[in-house]
């Protein structure tokens, strides 16, 4: 955690308000984007925002200083995340999309998008698609997944700090982490087929 | 299993750079001498890299000044429940000193005017000690429902102040 954060966590257990301003802009949008994977849905995660964000002023004193704050936030936005799909559908977390996301790709491959260099504004209008499939492919994945990738790669966790946030042993981690790769995979192989994959 | 097949199952992990030192060391070794393993991680690291590269999403600016005034809304009101609640405590502590206090006076004035309606028939050392006995349980009896009628107005008046603040609350 770094040491701005680490001092307006410290000022927020003492009750300082503009504190909380500074950690809500900080993890802003880090947690938006954890919450936005979770659920899908934005106006849910929008709901979960905010919720999480009154739970951190609830529980700031409980929190212990010596831990990984980015860990304790991430995991209090996550049992709300989790409560909710409990409470909107209470098989969604092992469960992919029902409904296949629009595949408008069907006459190139995947591996043939994502291996090709960005440069021309050609190349960058292809590189934004093969992240809108990537993304879709992704959202299409069960909730375990989705939210080891992202903590991952777009939050940047290392697997021990995803291992506290998800409540499970490190190998657990490591092997869900590896399990998400491959049903992302084996998801992109069966939307675009003919891929050169393997 | 084979080694070859122990480092394949680590090939998306190298890719999510997720592996510890000694694995990386042992993917890389392995890597360099077999070329199905050294074509499969070239698959996965496209995909690792697309990854990395995804677009953040990001809370409208609404969401954001919505979150820290609600947040904020929140940190004052417990900031006062902590207050009242610390209140509280010094009230019912310096309620309680006052009723110890109190005995000595109630006893006190009771005895003095006490004494007066009491009805004098008897002066023997028996029938005062049961009269005395008496007065003393009538006292305590005075003093305890003295007592709690302070406690039961003292609790109504904290119930209904309470319902009272919790609605103005709701109301802003």
């Amino acid at each position: 955690m770094a040491v701005d954060a680490d001092a307006d966590v410290v000022r927020l257990r003492r009750g300082d308000l503009s504190a909380l301003s500074g950690l809500i802009a900080r993890y802003q949008n880090r947690l938006y984007r954890y919450l936005l994977r979770m659920v899908r849905q934005p106006a849910d995660a929008e709901d979960l925002f905010q919720q999480t964000w009154l739970r951190v002023v609830e529980k700031i004193r409980s929190f212990d200083a010596s831990r990984n704050f980015d860990a304790w936030l991430f995991t209090l936005a996550r049992n709300l995340a989790i409560d909710h799909l409990r409470r909107i559908r209470p098989q969604s977390l092992d469960e992919p999309l029902a409904q296949p996301l629009a595949n408008r790709w069907h006459s190139e491959t995947v591996a043939d998008r994502i291996s090709s260099k960005d440069h021309t504004p050609l190349d960058h209008a292809l590189a934004a698609e093969r992240r809108t499939e990537i993304s879709e492919a992704m959202a299409a994945l069960p909730m375990i997944y989705r939210e080891v990738l992202t903590l991952r790669f777009e939050d940047e966790m290392k697997i021990e700090e995803i291992a506290q946030v998800t409540a499970v042993p490190v190998s657990t981690a490591k092997s869900r982490l590896r399990r998400s790769l491959e049903q992302l995979r084996y998801a992109l192989e069966a939307r675009y087929p003919g891929g050169t994959w393997q | 299993m084979s080694e070859h097949d122990k480092i394949r199952e680590l090939l998306a992990l190298a890719a999510a750079d997720a592996l510890t030192s000694a694995e990386e060391k042992q993917v890389a070794e392995h890597v360099r001498s077999c070329i199905a393993c050294s074509n499969e991680l070239a698959v996965w690291q496209p995909i690792a890299s697309e990854l990395r590269r995804l677009p953040t999403p990001q809370p409208s600016s609404w969401l954001v000044q919505a979150t820290l005034a609600r947040a904020q809304a929140k940190l004052t009101e417990q900031a006062e429940h902590d207050w009242n609640r610390r209140v509280m405590i010094v009230v019912v502590a310096f309620a309680w000193l006052l009723t110890i206090a109190s005995w000595p006076v109630f006893h006190f004035v009771s005895g003095r005017f006490g004494s007066l309606l009491r009805p004098q028939f008897s002066h023997t050392y028996f029938s005062q000690m049961l009269l005395n006995e008496t007065w003393l349980n009538q006292t305590w009896i005075n003093f305890a429902a003295f007592t709690a009628l302070g406690w039961l107005a003292g609790g109504v008046a904290a119930v209904m102040l309470a319902v009272r603040q919790r609605g103005e609350r709701r109301l802003a």
